[in-house]
């Protein structure tokens, strides 16, 4: 086709009526021919933006675009991983739970305080009396949970580890 | 027709034929859970989805992020991808629907960053003239001043097509609707850009125009 053939579809471009065909070949030619080019910026300005170039992204930026959606992937892999161990951490919980509560329910019955004993236990020996508290340690393998209680006479409190990360320093 | 369901067969956003076979032997390795697979996708189709975001939100640094968000997408939806057409333009459509969402709820702090950057842009066009060599920077310093005439879909729809060069059935099936929207965005588009470079930017226009 000759350049005034391609200049001929100008009009029929703009007004949206070209075929696809015809579209791709009339704007391939403008981005040969600078006088045809030159020609169709100055008959419809916005032809300024349909004719620019098509920049190179900078590789370094395409890679760094790389590592994080790899890293937001494995990010999203690991929530995904913890979201189905949560099941079996709310268990623990749960369970710890119970057993701080049966803990401070012995200490008021056993430890002293100001809780009255019943009579049966002013029958109880002196040793039964000082008799170790509920320990209670879970070390649930694989599952990366671990939950340690300990309390003693000489503790005035009640110490409770709960570990999700067995490598995490207490 | 649901979203992810795309009509355009093979050959895709920039006409990748060749690379299409590659595309779907990427997304077969990354459905099977290879994040190096997913990540050659991603090194293969960010740059021109990138160039395609900025374009459409006038913002390079936002568009990066649009991006990640498109390709963290795409690998959670990667089960709803249908091989038998293209990544790249399935691809397309979820970038472009996060920059129209991000357009929607930007209001006026794209103005504010408009009015910041018209000076320099104005000198960068000064004396070059309608008859100048279409330099790639030049035509998005100047677009994105006068995009913001535009709605978010006519922007996507002349972005993609007129400077990415996809074709029209390829935008209808990104934005979702008709070959005949798409035209009539564009056309409204390049109407409107033709106004705002005559009152913004007269040393585009011919001699004639610039009154």
């Amino acid at each position: 086709m000759s350049c005034d053939e391609y200049r001929g579809m100008l009009d029929p471009y703009l007004d949206e009526s070209l075929e696809e065909e015809p579209r791709r070949d009339f704007r391939r030619h403008l981005r040969e021919c600078a006088s045809c080019r030159q020609w169709a910026v100055a008959s419809e300005p916005s032809l300024f933006f349909a004719l620019a170039g098509q920049g190179k992204a900078d590789p370094a930026r395409v890679e760094a675009c790389a590592e994080a959606v790899t890293a937001g992937i494995r990010q999203a892999r690991l929530a995904r991983r913890m979201e189905g161990r949560r099941r079996p951490w709310l268990a623990a919980a749960a369970a710890l739970v119970v057993v701080v509560g049966g803990g401070l329910t012995w200490r008021m019955t056993h430890g002293g305080g100001e809780a009255l004993p019943a009579p049966e236990m002013e029958a109880r020996t002196e040793a039964a009396a000082r008799s170790a508290p509920p320990t209670v340690e879970v070390d649930m393998t694989g599952q990366d949970v671990r939950v340690y209680q300990f309390a003693t006479d000489e503790d005035a409190d009640t110490a409770v580890y709960f570990v999700v990360n067995p490598a995490m320093e207490l | 027709m649901p979203k992810e369901k795309l009509c355009v067969l093979l050959g895709g956003a920039g006409n990748q034929d060749g690379a299409a076979m590659n595309d779907r032997d990427w997304v077969q390795s990354a459905r099977e859970g290879d994040e190096e697979a997913f990540a050659q996708l991603v090194r293969r189709h960010s740059g021109g989805l990138h160039r395609a975001v900025a374009r459409i939100l006038a913002d390079d640094a936002e568009a990066w992020d649009i991006v990640q968000m498109a390709f963290m997408r795409a690998w959670q939806r990667l089960d709803r991808y249908d091989p038998r057409y293209s990544f790249a333009t399935w691809l397309y459509r979820i970038g472009t629907n996060l920059a129209i969402d991000l357009l929607r709820s930007r209001g006026s702090r794209e103005r504010a960053h408009k009015a910041g950057t018209e000076h320099r842009l104005r000198l960068v066009g000064k004396g070059e003239g309608a008859n100048a060599r279409v330099d790639s920077l030049e035509a998005d310093g100047i677009l994105r001043q006068l995009v913001e005439v535009l709605t978010p879909q006519q922007r996507s729809a002349f972005v993609l097509r007129e400077m990415e060069g996809l074709e029209t059935a390829e935008v209808a099936e990104v934005l979702g609707c008709t070959a005949t929207t798409v035209r009539n965005h564009i056309f409204q588009a390049r109407k409107a850009l033709r106004q705002e470079l005559k009152r913004r930017f007269p040393e585009y226009l011919p001699v004639s125009e610039r009154g």
